[in-house]
């Protein structure tokens, strides 16, 4: 039996390459996915028009777990054109979340203003918290937990940041 | 998935071996016995030891972040117990009366060595342990022998005082000032673990510590030989007298000295006054969190919380009738803690004691009482425990703490707060102390005193 949140970490973990110790600990004093969860939902169901569309996915994907799938397959199974684009975009606003912790807005090619991708931060637990710092085997800016010297050392193996 | 280092099998013995330590002959059902209090609550109530726990005691068969944030914060209330026995005249806890009994008398603790008899000037060899140390210069008009037991020697008017001349501390906590318009003062220990490791490793001194050349790596409290590991005591007092009813706190005598090193401006003083206790922090470095566990108390009177209606008649550090007053702002320098008055500190506490933790305080002082009705320790409540969730992490040399942030009024009153790297976390903070020749200090600063 799963729910919103097991799907969501689930979710996660295949598209984002961490494993779900990483992203949702057992013991999680910080609880980033607490704040993205909902944030994740209501930003879809404003974006999308479609408040249902949030449910097919965690839907989607729960199939595709149940049927013993790798990881891997699960992932291109949820990315593929075939589920619609706004169904595809939000799995990939989802990646772009808990890699920068930040939101993206898309603006399109054909809009008159230059096509971008601009990003609005989701909250300070979340710049700390978001990925990019993982995979860079490093810190924030402005936020590190090493100790002093640390830079003279070769960091953690990328796995122990992963967590695969 | 990985099991968090919490959930070791050799944790799982430590259940047995606090069972076992929790034997005493003060339980609650002799306290009762005596009909010496009314306990208001059916539920068992702790059973107050003077032995130091060793390691947390896990309960429940599936920890969670909340259930073992109670197992540790019962493991900071035990150790709280412990190191507030009245003690023999070696330190050692006088098991044939209980805590709050022989009030006048030192408690365990106060055999503790404080960091200004371990790092001299010029990097002298301290006393060995259990031998006294000579008086800062300017209190040599007081005869030693005519001392009290226990006298302090309060030098610090801020946590970090001599530390904040050093590279190493990001940031500079005022002084806190108490409604009688005194400085607070402060003082740090280390128990004899911990002195050992820095005298013998002549850690005390600069050029020790480049001979040294190494990170520190303290003693950890060990349930197999049963010795208890490093442990660092940093207190908080305010001078008795105004508006400072001593009954109501833990005093002591000390001389408290106004250092001239601190600040500029400063005159040597020196005088022998009862000081009255307000905050109490315990570091202690077990053997399954090597980032140490951090506890902290204070007086119940201390301040309100942000938010809240205060619930007291008068607070230690806060005015409620002053409109103006404002809140969690250090006093305008100059610093100088032999000024005859300055403005009191207006302090509230900006993040609140959990109800589990209020439940708990509710739950000791209870045991408290029925050991000794109208303790003066009922006056001192748990704050919090920090502590790893992740103690071997390999990416967070911090361990991941919960809660992430925890401050003590009286002790950094001024970063309180929820801005990583800028507010008070005590794991997050002390990750970043070094020795004087940059290498890891183990979670303490005060190897930086080091001269």
């Amino acid at each position: 039996m799963s729910n919103d949140m097991d799907n969501f970490i689930g979710l996660s973990a295949v598209l984002t390459g961490f494993n779900q110790s990483v992203l949702a600990p057992d013991l999680d004093p910080v609880d980033i996915k607490s704040e993205y969860l909902p944030f994740f939902t209501q930003k879809i169901a404003q974006e999308s028009g479609d408040p249902a569309l949030v449910g097919q996915i965690f839907d989607k994907y729960a199939a595709l777990q149940a049927q013993n799938l790798t990881p891997q397959q699960i992932g291109q199974a949820m990315l593929d054109p075939s589920n619609g684009p706004a169904f595809v975009l939000a799995c990939r606003k989802l990646i772009f979340m808990w890699y920068a912790g930040a939101w993206p807005t898309i603006i399109p090619a054909t809009a008159s203003t230059q096509a971008t991708t601009v990003s609005d931060l989701i909250s300070e637990n979340a710049y700390t918290s978001s990925l990019v710092w993982q995979v860079m085997q490093s810190h924030p800016m402005g936020d590190s937990n090493y100790r002093y010297g640390y830079w003279t050392k070769p960091p953690a193996a990328l796995s122990d940041y992963t967590g695969n | 998935m990985k099991l968090p280092t919490l959930f070791s099998p050799n944790r799982q013995k430590l259940g047995l071996f606090l069972i076992i330590g929790c034997t005493s002959l003060f339980s609650l059902a002799q306290a009762l016995d005596a009909g010496k209090t009314n306990v208001t609550s059916t539920a068992p109530l702790p059973t107050l030891t003077p032995q130091i726990p060793l390691e947390i005691k896990v309960t429940g068969s599936k920890p969670t972040l909340a259930s073992l944030q109670h197992d540790f914060d019962v493991f900071s209330w035990q150790s709280f117990i412990a190191l507030n026995w009245p003690a023999n005249a070696d330190g050692t806890p006088n098991t044939t009366i209980t805590i709050g009994q022989a009030i006048n008398s030192p408690v365990v603790w106060e055999s503790y060595r404080e960091s200004r008899t371990i790092f001299l000037p010029g990097g002298a060899a301290p006393a060995p342990w259990g031998q006294d140390s000579p008086l800062p210069a300017v209190c040599k008009n007081i005869d030693p022998k005519r001392l009290p037991p226990g006298t302090m020697h309060l030098t610090q008017v801020g946590k970090t005082a001599t530390v904040l001349d050093e590279s190493s501390e990001p940031f500079k906590t005022g002084p806190l000032i108490d409604q009688n318009g005194q400085y607070a003062r402060f003082a740090i220990l280390t128990n004899e673990t911990m002195f050992n490791y820095i005298d013998s490793n002549k850690l005390y001194s600069r050029s020790g510590q480049k001979t040294f050349n190494a990170d520190a790596d303290f003693p950890s409290s060990n349930t197999t030989s049963q010795q208890v590991g490093s442990i660092m005591i940093k207190t908080a007092w305010v001078k008795m007298g105004g508006k400072y009813d001593p009954s109501k706190f833990y005093t002591t005598y000390a001389l408290v000295y106004d250092n001239p090193a601190e600040e500029p401006g400063v005159k040597p003083s020196c005088v022998l006054t009862q000081v009255g206790l307000v905050g109490f922090h315990i570091g202690h470095k077990t053997a399954d969190e090597p980032q140490w566990v951090w506890s902290t108390f204070e007086h119940v009177d201390n301040v309100p919380t942000a938010g809240q209606k205060p619930t007291q008649a008068a607070y230690n550090f806060f005015d409620a009738s002053c409109k103006t007053c404002k809140v969690n702002e250090p006093p305008a320098r100059p610093w100088n803690p032999g000024t005859p008055y300055t403005k009191p500190s207006q302090v509230e506490r900006v993040i609140a004691i959990t109800p589990d933790a209020q439940q708990l305080n509710n739950s000791y002082h209870q045991a408290l009482a029925a050991a000794v009705p109208g303790s003066v320790w009922l006056n001192y409540e748990l704050v919090s425990t920090q502590w790893p969730t992740n103690a071997k992490s390999p990416t967070d040399p911090t361990g991941v703490p919960a809660p992430s942030f925890l401050a003590n009024t009286t002790l950094e009153t001024y970063i309180q707060g929820h801005v990583k790297q800028t507010s008070s976390s005590c794991m997050a903070c002390h990750n970043n102390a070094t020795t004087t020749n940059g290498n890891a200090a183990d979670f303490t600063y005060l190897l930086q005193r080091a001269q």
